[in-house]
């Protein structure tokens, strides 16, 4: 009796052995909840932001951002050097680069990816990208060009030179962008268009590969096996589900069923930040502002775009109406931008405005601008589009420019197909807008006042400006191409041609056993280096 | 009788048609075009997408070839979701909303025509009262309040069942109970009225009077007539519950068809508010049809000639 107890210890012993065994060892495996489905999954073709968490996790182009820092780093790439006129880039690739199905990757894959952009019958989103900074590339786009003029060339293949236009120092941050990424001219032409549809020819060559595409539903994505840096990464499976309502999503976070989710309702935001529940917060490359008509009256006086400016209380907006985090914004250009140690921001003026709004000053510039108290100042006309924290906003600035400055505005809202259209067309008095930078650099917002620009909406134009903006363009030296900006910005910023609201910041939920993972500055996630550690 | 179901068809196709003529029609009126994204797109790339999708052809053009793909069955592309068909979306769309709305249904009749009876035959009384307030219930509460409401408890306070999705069999549950309450109030209301009404009807005192017993009065004379206005009204129900609903399907992050009735229309995505219309008018004809052919049954008097 006593000695077949002894055999039942041993044998529970060692039954437990590989049980905590495993314990230690947590699956890598991840559930991560999105709330919106991308239009499309072709690097090459798409725009949409919704597609981020794809194609930064299953592409890869030259350069990439290091997990640990958000530093641009190499990736495809190894090594690259830069003639000295700053128009001739020449990137060496790893050597033994792979698609996802195992064939060789090479620079003859990178300029095909370039001129099946720079072809109509493709519709690139993003053709601006290219057109604007590579040789050549409009008239090849145009037909008038050959590819002997365009400014990508493979002439080995590990080799691949790319020529500019004009120099632009920010160059290697713009190719982090997915437009860059190659793309396998063998399945592209093999399956068309359809060739993002299936997990068999979806042929890849980041990190991971997709391994299932569920419409409407799910997209599972895998270790790629032939990713150069396999070593590193972790995860063995990660599955986007798709869970449109943002409460849904909270709730299955909340009970556990995923492990992360890239929004949740921000009437929940108070709740989360007290507790330790895995909120990630973290500063976004991205500025929430109005558009002011600036050549309508009386829209294109000056002090009247003051007043504006002076009657919002910005942290009222922040604390009681978004309830999301943000920082009050008097400029257009967000914090975030570093140049030896210091930010593009650093010493900014405020240019007299202030956290909360200054009632007395905005009235006083009203006055001067011939509408004292208000009397005769035209039914300000406040539109924007469809959305619930965009009409909490809205409804609110509403509130405090026809209190503050005792003027009538009048709010209307429309579909942002309709809006987009009204506003490009100079069809409002001030109307929603934002920016969210595409590339760290304070070039991404520059352009929107920019004479001639067509996404110059609010119709700004300073000959100053625009000079400072061309030349900081073609600077190379990143310090005086800042003092360069900074000049500019301010020429801006001192002729309030916006109304200028907050900074915003990227949130998402994420547990904290979930670690090495990058969440950037503009809501992107890197799961190449993550891992789970419980 | 076949010259009637031939006439009722080809009523059918003319009916498709312009539903199909009037929602093209309403949707190049309304302004705003597909092509409309939170970022700008250069004039030569919106060029190339109107070439690529046709737009630049005259409408009475596109109209035709459209009606040309439709005769093939296929509702061509979406112009929001780049290499995806308006086909894919309702072949992966469908089975989840049709399998949702099947099971809906089934629990629908099982709850409501009982429910309806049971306060017929208790007219006036606690029972009439109890089911007849829980209907009115039913009825006024949006669906997507009873939505978060079960789902609020059941799956997140009490984790009975799964709070998304419909990988696991529980994962039914709650959708069936939310997208169910309103037409199982409405059904049961309905019951209710028409069976008081034909228990008022004289064949009814007659059949008392021959002797018959209650249950056989009710089962056999009664019921047949009352079912009729609640087929009439389960042809819609059914194509509406089966084409997938909008709030339910996204509450519960189920991936029907549901969305696309809504997304398509405020993105502009043409092909596909077309093909969801087309789709949804051709089963909703086909059900109403079924529902007059279904009259025969219950009904002898009802011919067709």
């Amino acid at each position: 009796m006593r000695k077949s107890l002894v055999w039942l210890l041993i044998i529970a012993a060692l039954l437990a052995l590989p049980m905590a065994n495993a314990a230690a060892e947590p699956t890598q495996e991840l559930i991560f909840a999105l709330q919106n489905e991308p239009d499309g999954i072709d690097p090459s073709v798409t725009n949409n932001s919704f597609a981020a968490p794809f194609l930064f996790n299953v592409f890869e182009g030259l350069v990439t951002y290091d997990t640990a820092d958000g530093s641009l780093i190499p990736g495809n790439a190894e090594s690259w050097t830069v003639s000295e006129d700053g128009l001739t880039y020449t990137f060496t690739l790893r050597e033994g680069l792979k698609w996802s199905d195992g064939s060789a990757l090479t620079a003859k894959d990178y300029l095909y990816a370039f001129k099946r952009i720079l072809t109509p019958a493709t519709v690139a989103q993003y053709l601006g990208l290219v057109t604007d900074y590579v040789a050549g590339a409009q008239d090849y786009y145009d037909g008038t060009g050959s590819e002997e003029a365009l400014g990508v060339k493979a002439p080995d293949d590990r080799t691949l030179v790319i020529t500019l236009t004009a120099p632009a120092p920010y160059f290697l941050a713009i190719l982090t962008m997915w437009t860059f990424d190659p793309v396998q001219q063998a399945t592209v032409e093999a399956n068309g268009e359809r060739w993002t549809a299936s997990p068999d020819t979806y042929v890849v060559n980041g990190p991971f590969k997709v391994s299932e595409i569920n419409l409407g539903e799910s997209v599972v994505l895998v270790k790629n096996p032939e990713y150069y840096d396999a070593d590193k990464v972790k995860l063995e499976k990660i599955t986007f589900r798709y869970i449109t309502d943002m409460g849904t999503a909270l709730m299955a976070y909340e009970s556990g069923e995923v492990d992360g989710s890239r929004s949740f309702p921000p009437t929940d935001y108070a709740r989360l930040r007290s507790g330790d529940n895995g909120l990630v917060i973290v500063p976004a490359y991205a500025t929430t502002y109005y558009d002011i008509n600036n050549a309508k009256a009386p829209y294109d006086n000056v002090l009247v775009r003051k007043a504006l400016n002076l009657a919002i209380d910005r942290t009222s907006l922040i604390e009681d109406v978004i309830q999301t985090p943000a920082t009050p914004a008097y400029t257009l250009i967000a914090p975030g931008y570093v140049v030896d140690g210091k930010d593009f921001v650093e010493g900014r003026s405020t240019f007299g405005l202030s956290p909360t709004a200054d009632v007395e000053g905005a009235r006083a510039a009203l006055a001067e601008a011939g509408y004292p108290n208000g009397e005769g100042f035209p039914a300000l006309q406040l539109s924007y589009y469809t959305n619930d924290t965009t009409k909490k906003t809205a409804e609110a600035l509403a509130a405090m420019l026809s209190e503050n400055l005792n003027i009538t505005v009048e709010i209307s809202n429309e579909d942002w197909a309709v809006y987009y259209n009204n506003i490009q067309a100079g069809n409002y008095d001030i109307g929603a807008m934002g920016w969210g930078a595409d590339y760290l650099h304070p070039m991404t917002f520059l352009p929107l006042l920019k004479t001639g620009d067509p996404n110059n909406l609010v119709g700004y134009s300073n000959p100053a400006y625009d000079e400072l903006v061309t030349k900081a363009q073609g600077e190379t030296d990143p310090a005086a191409a800042v003092k360069l900006m900074q000049d500019a910005e301010n020429i801006a910023s001192a002729e309030y041609p916006l109304l200028n609201l907050f900074y915003r910041s990227n949130t998402m939920l994420l547990r904290p056993k979930v670690q090495g993972y990058l969440f950037d500055y503009s809501g992107n996630i890197y799961f190449k280096t993550a891992h789970i550690t419980e | 009788m076949r010259a009637y179901i031939l006439k009722r068809l080809l009523m059918m196709l003319v009916t498709l048609l312009l539903v199909t003529l009037l929602t093209f029609t309403l949707m190049h009126v309304v302004p705003g075009g597909p092509f409309t994204r939170d970022k700008q797109l250069p004039p030569s790339v919106l060029e190339a997408l109107e070439k690529k999708y046709h737009l630049d052809d005259p409408l009475p053009k596109q109209f035709l070839d459209y009606l040309s793909g439709l005769l093939r069955f296929d509702l061509g592309p979406s112009f929001k979701y780049t290499g995806k068909t308006v086909n894919d979306f309702i072949e992966s769309g469908f089975p989840y909303s049709g399998k949702l709305g099947l099971l809906t249904l089934v629990f629908v009749l099982l709850a409501s025509i009982p429910m309806g009876i049971l306060a017929a035959l208790k007219n006036g009384r606690w029972q009439d009262m109890l089911l007849m307030g829980l209907a009115t219930l039913g009825v006024t509460i949006p669906s997507f309040v009873i939505a978060t409401g079960l789902l609020y408890v059941a799956a997140f306070r009490l984790g009975w069942v799964p709070t998304f999705g419909v990988e696991k069999w529980q994962g039914y549950i709650l959708p069936v109970l939310a997208l169910g309450g309103y037409s199982i109030s409405f059904l049961a209301r309905l019951m209710r009225s028409s069976l008081l009404e034909v228990m008022g009807q004289d064949y009814i005192r007659t059949a008392r009077a021959k002797g018959l017993t209650e249950t056989r009065v009710i089962v056999r004379h009664a019921l047949r007539n009352a079912l009729i206005p609640v087929v009439t009204v389960l042809g819609p129900t059914v194509a509406g519950l089966l084409t997938g609903s909008f709030v339910i399907e996204k509450i519960f992050a189920i991936p029907g068809m549901g969305a696309h009735f809504v997304n398509s229309v405020t993105q502009r995505d043409y092909t596909t508010i077309m093909g969801m219309t087309v789709f949804y008018a051709a089963f909703l004809i086909s059900m109403v049809f079924l529902v007059d052919l279904f009259y025969c049954l219950i009904d002898p008097r009802i011919q067709y000639k």
